[in-house]
């Protein structure tokens, strides 16, 4: 176990600037998720930490030890790939045994460690089988188990789940971070699905051509995103935004360029930021139906999807859409109108798409 | 099925069987005369129907020295496919991963390039070295023959192996030449078999730099055909029965090993 420190590295390809200058501290023995839109660096970085991909400058630290060019076999970090990289010719035993044969262990400490790993992962009844008659799921677990007999310093995962059905990525979720719980490793874990992220990390990285928008736990980043695009990439269905700008004078409120106004309780920040040009950002879940006309804004109903646990309601608003979730269950049909008012929302500035203000109504 | 289905079926069939026989006719051809007589070969109207002699197989196998032009040819293309396989699986590995393009390109160019103008070099490079007649100068000009058709073929089948696999043992604490040589050349069976098999045909059929390079000695099996060409008169059926003798063991090669071949082949082709 060991922590792992990047230290303003940067990576470019040719001229192309892959990694602009990241750096992020992690701690021994957390989850860590690296989460953001494709190209945006994320698979780089972890190739980085496993010495897969060369360092344009910057410090990469595994404990205290610069590995910057150390070869990926000198580095101690144990790897789970997106397409699982099982050695076809060997058998689940032989995938797991591989690495330890490498350095020499003796037999009986291999199939000690293997065995306990297969049973971790319930995998006891597959060792003598080959990769391609595992299925999905079951080559996961081999992936991983290649990874835990190893017991190294850091484990890094690059979107491990994605060539999975939706159904195996939730119990494999729960099951990564189990394993976690159980083993305590640093693990550095790669991710374009923010509901992977939010679900397992301790804490999150999320990226976005090559920089850091922002590192936090789970509900931090959900709470207080930093900017647009954090608040936008964290949380399903994404945060509702509009441009416009506040105003003040005989009505207190956010008037949407589309025209729609939507009616703020009065607040001290409001005076300082009317007239800039701003993103409002609601979430879903806080958006209600209005208990008069004139306590929120109209909006045209244009699909309502119930889960049971949920209504989702999609809505339009002069022409932006908008997605409502009610817990609670509303008679709402579409082509209804509504009137609906934020509980709470976030402002953001216009140009920058800094976070200025949260309010809580 | 059909009416017109199975009229469709006849007519695929008909046609199969022509565009065949179209193919086939020069080997067939071969074939029967090597089991006819000199006066049936060149009788006219050709003979269809002849009482068959095996008395060509006997000159082939009797009087001329077969088995000793078998075996050179083997120890030929042997050596000339395994030290081909020894410099050309790690130069088609690392064309392959290191994305050398116009290496390659420039190792096609020698399979390209006629033969013949690597004939003048390698006489005079045999000649002034005391090559002539050995086995070492036949083996290296038979190498530049099976070498392309080795680093073609096998880095087209090194890229459709994932990159992650070696990766994956790299991090494991294999160096990329241990990961090359315990992960990716085992997984290679197919590929590996049909480069063996083609450059081993080529080199097997190849005549001119034998031709030039070898004499008594180390003579192969396509010069040895010429055994039967004399300056009075040409032995058909003695040089029939050795064309068929030498084709043999390329046709049952090919036979056996045809489901790697086209696999090989094709590998790299269906990914983008």
């Amino acid at each position: 176990m060991a922590s792992v420190d990047i230290v303003n590295v940067k990576k470019s390809f040719d001229r192309a600037e892959i990694l602009r200058g990241v750096s992020i501290h992690i701690q021994d023995g957390e989850f860590v998720v690296l989460v953001g839109p494709s190209g945006c660096g994320k698979s780089t970085l972890l190739r980085m930490i496993a010495g897969l991909e060369t360092i344009s400058s910057g410090e990469i630290k595994i404990g205290d030890q610069l590995v910057n060019d150390f070869t990926p076999r000198d580095r101690d970090v144990a790897m789970v790939f997106q397409n699982y990289a099982l050695y076809p010719h060997m058998t689940v035993a032989g995938n797991m045994a591989f690495s330890l044969k490498l350095r020499g262990i003796d037999r009986a400490e291999i199939d000690r460690r293997v065995a306990r790993a297969a049973e971790i992962l319930g995998l006891t009844a597959l060792l003598d089988r080959r990769p391609r008659h595992l299925s999905g799921g079951q080559r996961q677990r081999v992936a991983m188990g290649r990874a835990i007999v190893r017991d190294p310093r850091v484990f890094l995962f690059d979107e491990p789940l994605s060539n999975l059905d939706a159904k195996l990525r939730v119990a494999m979720r729960s099951e990564i971070k189990d394993l976690h719980q159980r083993l305590k490793t640093t693990m550095v874990y790669v991710t374009h699905d923010q509901i992977e992220a939010m679900t397992m990390a301790d804490r999150i990285v999320v990226m976005r051509d090559g920089r850091v928008e922002q590192t936090g736990e789970p509900l931090e980043l959900y709470d207080t995103p930093a900017n647009l695009f954090v608040a936008g990439f964290i949380g399903s269905p994404a945060m509702n935004f509009l441009k416009g700008t506040i105003e003040v004078a005989d009505r207190t409120g956010f008037v949407a360029d589309t025209g729609t106004f939507v009616p703020l309780p009065p607040s001290p920040t409001h005076g300082e930021l009317a007239g800039r040009p701003l993103v409002l950002g609601i979430r879903p879940e806080h958006l209600r139906i209005a208990d008069g006309a004139a306590g929120g804004f109209e909006v045209g109903v244009k699909i309502v999807e119930p889960t049971g646990s949920e209504t989702q309601v999609t809505a339009t608003a002069n022409g932006a859409d908008l997605i409502a979730l009610f817990r609670e269950r509303h008679t709402v049909r579409q082509g209804d109108q509504l009137h609906l008012t934020p509980t709470h929302f976030h402002l953001f500035d216009g140009q920058n798409g800094a976070r200025l203000a949260s309010v809580s109504i | 099925m059909n009416k017109n289905n199975r009229l469709q079926n006849a007519l695929f069939y008909v046609v199969v069987v022509f565009i065949s026989l179209v193919v086939l006719f020069p080997f067939l051809w071969m074939l029967s005369s090597s089991f006819k007589t000199q006066t049936d070969i060149i009788a006219w109207p050709p003979k269809l129907i002849f009482s068959p002699t095996l008395q060509n197989y006997a000159k082939v196998f009797g009087e001329q020295d077969f088995l000793k032009y078998f075996i050179n040819s083997t120890v030929v293309g042997g050596l000339a496919v395994g030290l081909s396989l020894v410099i050309g699986l790690p130069a088609a590995y690392a064309i392959s991963r290191f994305t050398q393009r116009r290496l390659a390109l420039f190792i096609l160019l020698a399979r390209l390039m006629p033969g013949i103008s690597f004939l003048m070099p390698w006489y005079i490079i045999a000649s002034r070295l005391d090559l002539m007649d050995t086995y070492v100068a036949l083996v290296l000009s038979h190498m530049l023959i099976a070498l392309p058709i080795v680093v073609w073929i096998m880095s087209a089948y090194f890229n459709s192996i994932p990159v992650e696999l070696e990766e994956s043992a790299m991090v494991d604490g294999a160096t990329r030449q241990y990961a090359f040589w315990a992960i990716i050349l085992p997984m290679s069976g197919p590929g590996i078999i049909t480069a063996v098999t083609l450059s081993f045909i080529f080199s097997w059929n190849n005549f001119m730099f034998s031709q030039v390079l070898s004499m008594e000695k180390t003579k192969t099996l396509p010069i040895a055909v010429y055994n039967f060409v004399s300056y009075a008169e040409v032995d058909w059926g003695g040089v029939m029965a050795a064309a068929v003798a030498i084709m043999a063991p390329a046709i049952i090669l090919t036979m056996i090993f045809q489901k790697f071949v086209v696999k090989g082949l094709t590998m790299g082709a269906v990914k983008g």
